[in-house]
């Protein structure tokens, strides 16, 4: 309680931005563990990623970290890469669902038990 | 600016690129594949060729510059501005890595699996996995560790799923890729938070905030305590994803599922060389965390910082010598039980695990699982190694890197055995390989030998890498170590179960009269002869192989 | 060339050659054998081929070696006169064990006798091996064995075994040469047996044979007899001396690169110890105890060299057939002829005589009496028996022992050349004699004299050459002129050195020993002319076996030819250089200081004198005179009977019939051995037998049977109810916790990503502790 009034009133710092990105985080890995839809599970992995792209936005930026404590260019830097190989990897999980469409006829993944034990 | 540039431009080409020529050379292997259609006279060429041709100049091109004889001098250089390390255990694992492509092309030629018309796909995909594995193996940024993790992944989703009308590929590709996915985003998050946590994301440089962070006197001061939690779940989300590459329990679960679903040929590549690139970068990892370069100068001054005065008693007590602790050692400690409780469970499960299996890449799954566990064992000793014994430290990463060669020969030769004999029998039930010793005696022969080289029976080559591992572990001397030895003793007698319950079926089991005849070509036997030849000499010539080991080690620490 | 290296390599690879033929031959033909295989006529006709060359070369490489010799060592100087030790070459050829001061070792002692030995010995198995070729010829095809009778009732047949008999011929010839060429009395020893042992294979050739087989079994055993005492002999001079060599060895120590570093003084061989230049070579028996014993009166150690003689003189007792072990050489008759030709005539027998000579250096005067005795009494014997046999190999037989006598006789008196030179002339004469016979048993297809007559039409060139060996054995000789046939020559001096030794002994006892061999030369002449008129004079025994006969074929004609030629002339000095004969190369080889007259200590009136005192004319005249007359008596009274019949030999058998029974009986030794030795042996053996079946084997059986229920109770109660069931249940336990395992993998994607989340936050409270941990220590 006391750290989110703490939050609520404080300006914008890196806490906050850390914040967001959990929350995304957080959604994501339960979209990835909760859904049955092979689609909604791929958004989930969207989530996790762009939540941990915010973290590393927020600690690239010299304002929000200061001068010394900051990760400089490297957070902008990372976040672009992050970002093109989430956009290869949904790519290629979306080529990898149609073709489990293709052969299951669903896009259910608890229809995918065959290979078991 | 200008000098920024200049400093860019001639790190780049006069240091960087020249060193970075085998990949490089996939790079452009990649490029004529991709382009191979349009062009007029190449596109009758058949594409394993071109791969061939151009796995065969990377690898070449392996050598260092000065020769291996002087392997052991090698300084380490980065490359990229940091982004790569060039040092032996770079050279080592491409050679492996290469030297398995080139052995994969010639399998995948000789099991007929991409035909020439859509072969481009799948050679284009093995070489852009090799490459990212390459990048694994020498990353020495945490972006590298994400971006070589994620190129080895992502055309091993779409390789797993290749055969696309089969059921069992399309399910086992797509509960790969989510996994993969789901790990790789996870150690994201954890790198995020490192980089964040520590201020940089170069992995040498981490280790040495590491030290200077004084995490000894950050355990006493208990307001710190949030941040050494950040520090701990950083670490272990970061873990996730390497467990994943390295299907370590409990983050195996998408093993067994790809083998099975994917190719022969395919499984073989996964189990041999995305091992290999994980273990590589375990160890990097390891070492950047627990032996950072230029941590002696950090001893000092740490020395100076933390001389614990003990009060001389009246009594005449001899007073108490100065501590000289590493701000290390607590990390060393932390990782040394992580991996090594990870190893345990590992090759415990794997072993376990594959009793009662009934298709044979299912059962060479949890096998590469259980191996897994045995290679992770010396990088635990390893890192309780680097801040007492340097020596000591590098024949650890030696005795990985002598598994590892060894390991490839031996999965691959399992796995080869596997396709030639699964596209000759049409099935992969381990009740449809008796007989084999009258059918196919070759072949048959190889099998036993490689299930016995696999337990680590003498005078084969598992011995020597089994071996090699376990006596790391006895010389570490720790009570981690030593119950990890113990560990692995009980686990080699439990893998004497599964493996000598196929050479049992293949050579004193009747022929199932389920099965057609059975007709085998002598390529395939060739082939298999060759593969399994190393098995049986490396024990004869041992030095070749354990020098090289050694002397690709002796540069990692200072 | 220094003959110091090259007789003991051209000897060496004269002797190894027949070895090497009998290599090729067993494992070209005997070995393929068991395996089925069995060699065609001209594959076994090579085999002969193979052997014979190869002894003839043996014998080209001898008469090469006596060549060498006689170029370094001219006859006729005055080298040694019995005053220094004879020229030798001694030497290793290769050491087999060093313990201590005792050396084991291949070695050579070279001198003239060896080399004269060699030539001998080689020759004569020649002759030998060539005439084989013609006589068992019948080997090469299928055998039909008329002495063997099958179950079924028909005659055993058999397959040829012509190879065989050229593989033991090489073997023996080996063996003997081995003999003749040893170093010291260990190699001896060993070549000792080894020639036992190829007789007893080419005695028992015929080995279907009941006879043949029995014979081979009695020759071995009772050669093994005698060689129980050389062992003793040779155990005392092993212990007393420390060394077995007969000459003396340079030692040079060798550092290990085998650079010779310095020479060490030489090492000493028996002649040396018994015999030292210091001591003028009189026989030195205090050589023999290693303690200086200050009573001279006491004779340290001479009882033990008197015995250490008497033991290795047991060994030539049963090796050259000497009463009392004369019982095996007729029965070897059974074997073919040209073995008995040349095993039991001419080489194997005469290795009893030889060693004699070799040791006459350790053999104190009493021990010389000995042998003279027994040669003396096995002369009389072997005469005696002779007159009234038979069969023609029987007779030969008789007279080999009887000729055996006269050497060792002439030995024990002091003889030495003479009993060595009445070896080599005794060689050709006796193996001419043996294949003569052979050629008549050929022709005639029977052993039997009385089967046998007027054959001297039907096979003049076997007749006439056995006359020429007749006439050998008897002496036949001119003493005027001193002209005769090789006989005359040896048994004249042995007869010489008689009538010199019961000169120098008055006493009536030892004057015994010249009446018997003149008595024997008069029985000699008596049945070798029985012999030959018997066979080759007079009408035929058996008109059909007479019809059949035929002189043999060239190949066993020619042998005789050369024999014949060798017992007329062997004595004689060759006509261009006069010193050359066998008594002047013998006559080098003489041991040192026994030329002297020497007389014994324990019976100090024992003389034995000086050997060329036995060729002054006071002596050396009536004994040839008296040899001449009693040969002279022998033929006159053969003839008498056998040719002009005044006399009837069944009339004489009648008169003297006790004595004949006696005689023809063979003094019933056979019977007197049987009865006192084989038949107590048997009885024994079966006793031990019936012991060992009913008592000890119970015993062990029961035990055993004890054993195996304990191990079958332990079985049961241990291991399969403890140790089986605590690892099937652990086996069991780990398989069902494997299979457990298995169900965690669900197939369920939900599920793995549930394991990832539950996974994370698992290891994150793991590694909380840890932490803790790890900051502890």
């Amino acid at each position: 309680m006391y750290l989110l009034g703490h939050l609520l009133t404080e300006p914008v710092g890196v806490v906050h931005y850390m914040i967001v990105g959990a929350v995304l985080f957080t959604c994501g890995v339960v979209c990835m563990a909760t859904k049955r839809n092979a689609l909604g599970i791929l958004m989930g992995i969207e989530l996790v990623l762009n939540g941990a792209n915010v973290n590393l936005i927020a600690f690239g930026s010299p304002y929000l970290r200061g001068a010394e404590a900051t990760i400089g260019l490297d957070g902008q830097l990372m976040a672009m890469f992050v970002i093109v190989l989430a956009a290869a990897e949904a790519a290629v999980a979306l080529a990898i669902a149609l073709n489990f469409y293709n052969n299951f006829g669903s896009i259910d993944v608890d229809r995918a038990n065959q290979l078991k034990g | 600016m200008q000098s920024i540039v200049d400093h860019l431009v001639s790190d780049t080409i006069a240091t960087s690129l020249p060193l970075y020529a085998p990949e490089l050379w996939l790079c452009a292997t990649i490029v004529v594949l991709l382009l191979a259609k349009l062009i007029r006279g190449l596109d009758r060429v058949d594409p394993a060729f071109i791969a061939l041709v151009g796995s065969l100049i990377a690898l070449s091109t392996t050598a260092p510059a000065s020769g291996f004889a002087s392997l052991s001098e090698l300084q380490p250089a980065e490359l990229f501005t940091g982004m790569l390390v060039y040092d032996g255990v770079t050279i080592f694992l491409r050679m492996v890595l290469l030297l398995f492509v080139v052995l994969l092309i010639v399998l995948t030629k000789l099991t007929r699996l991409a035909d020439p018309v859509d072969g481009q796909d799948f050679y284009v995909l093995v070489l852009g996995a090799t490459l990212g594995m390459c990048i694994m193996a020498s990353a020495n940024h945490l972006m590298t560790v994400f971006l070589g993790v994620e190129m080895a992944s992502v055309p091993s989703y779409v390789l797993v799923g290749m055969i696309r009308n089969r059921r069992a590929a399309g399910e086992a590709a797509l509960k790969y890729a989510v996994f993969g996915a789901g790990a790789s985003g996870v150690m994201l998050y954890g790198i995020s938070l490192i980089a964040g946590l520590l201020g940089t994301a170069h992995l040498p440089t981490i280790g040495l905030e590491l030290a200077r962070l004084d995490l000894p006197g950050l355990m006493t001061a208990s307001e710190q305590l949030g941040v050494l939690t950040a520090l701990v779940l950083a670490g272990l989300m970061i873990s996730v994803g390497l467990a994943f590459k390295l299907s370590a329990v409990p983050f195996h679960f998408w093993c067994p599922d790809a083998f099975e679903g994917g190719t022969a040929e395919v499984a073989g590549f996964l189990s041999v060389a995305s091992k290999a690139a994980a273990l590589a970068l375990l160890i990097r990892v390891t070492m950047a965390v627990c032996s950072p370069v230029g941590e002696a100068a950090i001893d000092r001054v740490a020395l100076v910082d933390q001389t614990v005065v003990v009060a001389v008693d009246s009594s005449a007590q001899p007073a108490q010598t100065v501590e000289s602790r590493s701000p290390l050692s607590p990390v060393r400690t932390y990782v040394a039980m992580l991996i090594g409780i990870a190893a345990a469970a590992t090759c415990t499960f794997g072993n376990l695990a594959a009793f009662g299996q009934t298709n044979i890449k299912r059962l060479l799954a949890y096998s590469t699982i259980a191996h897994a566990g045995y290679m992770m064992m010396p990088v635990a000793a390893l890192a309780g190694l680097t801040g007492s014994d340097p020596m000591d430290a590098s024949q650890a990463v030696a005795s990985v890197l002598i598994y590892l060669a060894i390991y490839l020969f031996m999965n691959l030769a399992a796995f080869a055995i596997v396709a030639f004999l699964g596209s000759a029998m049409g099935s992969d039930n381990i009740d449809d390989y008796g007989g084999l010793i009258k059918s196919a005696p070759a072949i048959a022969v190889s099998l036993v030998i490689v299930l016995a080289s696999l337990v680590g029976i003498p005078p084969l080559a598992g011995f020597l890498g089994k071996f090699a591992a376990f006596a790391v572990l006895a010389k570490a001397g720790t009570p981690l170590t030593l119950t990890l030895l113990l560990i692995a003793g009980v686990n080699t007698v439990l893998s004497l179960v599964y493996y000598w319950r196929v050479a049992k079926i293949v050579c004193l089991r009747p022929e199932p009269t389920t099965r057609g005849p059975l007709t085998l070509g002598v390529w395939p036997a060739a082939y298999t002869t060759l593969v399994t030849a190393p098995l049986v000499l490396i024990l004869l010539f041992p030095a070749g192989l354990t020098n090289l080991a050694e002397a690709a080690a002796a540069g990692l620490l200072p | 060339m220094n003959p110091a290296a090259t007789l003991p390599a051209v000897l060496a690879i004269a002797w190894l050659l027949p070895l090497a033929a009998f290599a090729v031959v067993w494992i070209g033909y005997s070995l393929p054998q068991l395996a089925g295989r069995r060699p065609g006529a001209t594959a076994q006709r090579f085999a002969g081929w193979l052997a014979t060359s190869a002894i003839g070369s043996s014998f080209a490489l001898s008469m090469f070696a006596l060549v060498v010799w006689l170029a370094y060592h001219p006859l006729g100087g005055d080298e040694h006169g019995g005053h220094g030790a004879p020229p030798s070459y001694s030497g290793d050829y290769y050491l087999l064990a060093q313990f201590g001061e005792l050396r084991l070792s291949i070695g050579y002692y070279i001198d003239a006798l060896t080399v004269a030995m060699f030539a001998m010995v080689t020759l004569i198995s020649t002759c030998v091996h060539v005439y084989s070729m013609g006589y068992m010829d019948e080997e090469l095809h299928e055998v039909a064995d008329h002495e063997v009778a099958t179950s079924d009732g028909n005659y055993l047949h058999r397959p040829g075994r012509y190879h065989r008999f050229y593989q033991y011929l090489s073997l023996f010839s080996f063996s003997m040469l081995g003999i003749v060429l040893a170093g010291n009395l260990a190699m001896v020893f060993v070549f000792w047996e080894l020639v036992g042992i190829c007789s007893y294979f080419l005695i028992g050739f015929y080995y279907e044979r009941p006879s043949a087989s029995t014979a081979a079994n009695k020759a071995f055993i009772v050669n093994r007899i005698g060689d129980f005492g050389m062992l003793i002999g040779l155990m005392a001079l092993w212990t007393s001396l420390g060394t077995l060599q007969f000459g003396d060895t340079q030692l040079t120590a060798r550092t290990s690169a085998g650079h010779v570093k310095m020479v060490v003084p030489i090492e000493q061989g028996i002649f040396s110890k018994l015999r030292s230049e210091d001591q003028h070579y009189h026989l030195d028996a205090s050589a023999m105890v290693r303690s200086a014993e200050t009573d001279e009166s006491a004779h340290p150690g001479y009882w033990l060299l008197f015995v250490a003689g008497l033991g290795i003189f047991s060994g030539c007792v049963g090796k050259s057939a000497q009463f009392p072990l004369h019982t095996w050489l007729p029965d070897a008759m059974a074997g073919p002829t040209p073995v008995s030709a040349l095993v039991h005539s001419a080489t194997m027998v005469a290795a009893g005589v030889y060693l004699v000579g070799r040791c006459y250096p350790i053999f104190v005067p009493e021990a010389l009496l000995v042998v003279a005795v027994v040669g003396a009494v096995t002369l009389a014997l072997g005469a005696s028996i002779a007159i009234t046999a038979f069969d023609i190999k029987h007779v030969l037989a008789y007279s080999t022992i009887s000729q055996l006598g006269y050497m060792m006789l002439a030995l024990g008196l002091g003889g030495w050349v003479a009993g060595l030179f009445h070896l080599v002339t005794h060689a050709f004469f006796k193996s001419l004699l043996f294949l003569c016979s052979g050629s008549v048993i050929h022709a005639v297809h029977s052993n039997d004299l009385r089967h046998m007559g007027g054959l001297r039409h039907k096979m003049p060139w076997t007749a006439y050459t056995m006359l020429a060996g007749c006439l050998a054995i008897i002496g036949a000789g001119v003493p005027i002129w001193g002209i005769g046939f090789s006989g005359y020559f040896s048994k004249d001096a042995v007869i010489e050195q008689a009538w010199s030794f019961a000169g120098a002994n008055p006493s009536p006892t030892y004057q015994l020993l010249l009446y018997v061999p003149i008595a024997g030369a008069f029985a000699t002449a008596c049945y070798m002319f029985r012999l030959w008129y018997m066979t080759f004079v007079g009408e035929p025994g058996h008109p059909h076996r007479f019809e059949n006969a035929h002189e043999s074929p060239p190949s066993m004609v020619g042998p005789l030819v050369v024999l014949a030629v060798f017992a007329i002339g062997v004595g004689w000095h060759t006509p261009f250089m006069s010193d050359l004969s066998v008594t002047s190369i013998l006559e080098q080889a003489r041991p040192a200081g026994t030329q002297a007259t020497t007389s014994g200590t324990l019976l100090t009136e024992l003389t034995l004198p000086d050997e060329h005192l036995s060729h002054e004319p006071e002596i050396a005249d009536p004994a040839s005179q008296s040899a001449f007359f009693a040969a002279l008596l022998g033929v006159l009274l053969a003839t008498m009977i056998y040719v002009w019949r005044w006399l009837h030999a069944d009339e004489i058998r009648q008169s003297f019939a006790p004595i004949y029974k006696l005689l023809s009986n063979a003094w019933w030794f056979n019977e007197l051995y049987q009865w006192t030795f084989v038949r107590p042996t048997l009885a024994l053996s079966r006793l031990f037998a019936s012991i060992d079946r009913w008592v000890i084997d119970p015993l062990v059986n029961g035990l055993a049977r004890l054993f195996a229920y304990a191990a079958k109770l332990l079985d049961r109660v241990v291991d399969r109810g403890v140790v089986d069931s605590s690892f099937d249940a652990l086996a069991h336990g780990t398989w069902d916790v494997g299979l457990a395992l298995r169900r965690l993998q669900t197939g369920r994607l939900r599920q793995y990503m549930v394991f990832l989340v539950v996974g994370t936050l698992g290891l994150f409270a793991i590694a909380s502790l840890c932490w803790k941990y790890a900051l502890a220590g």
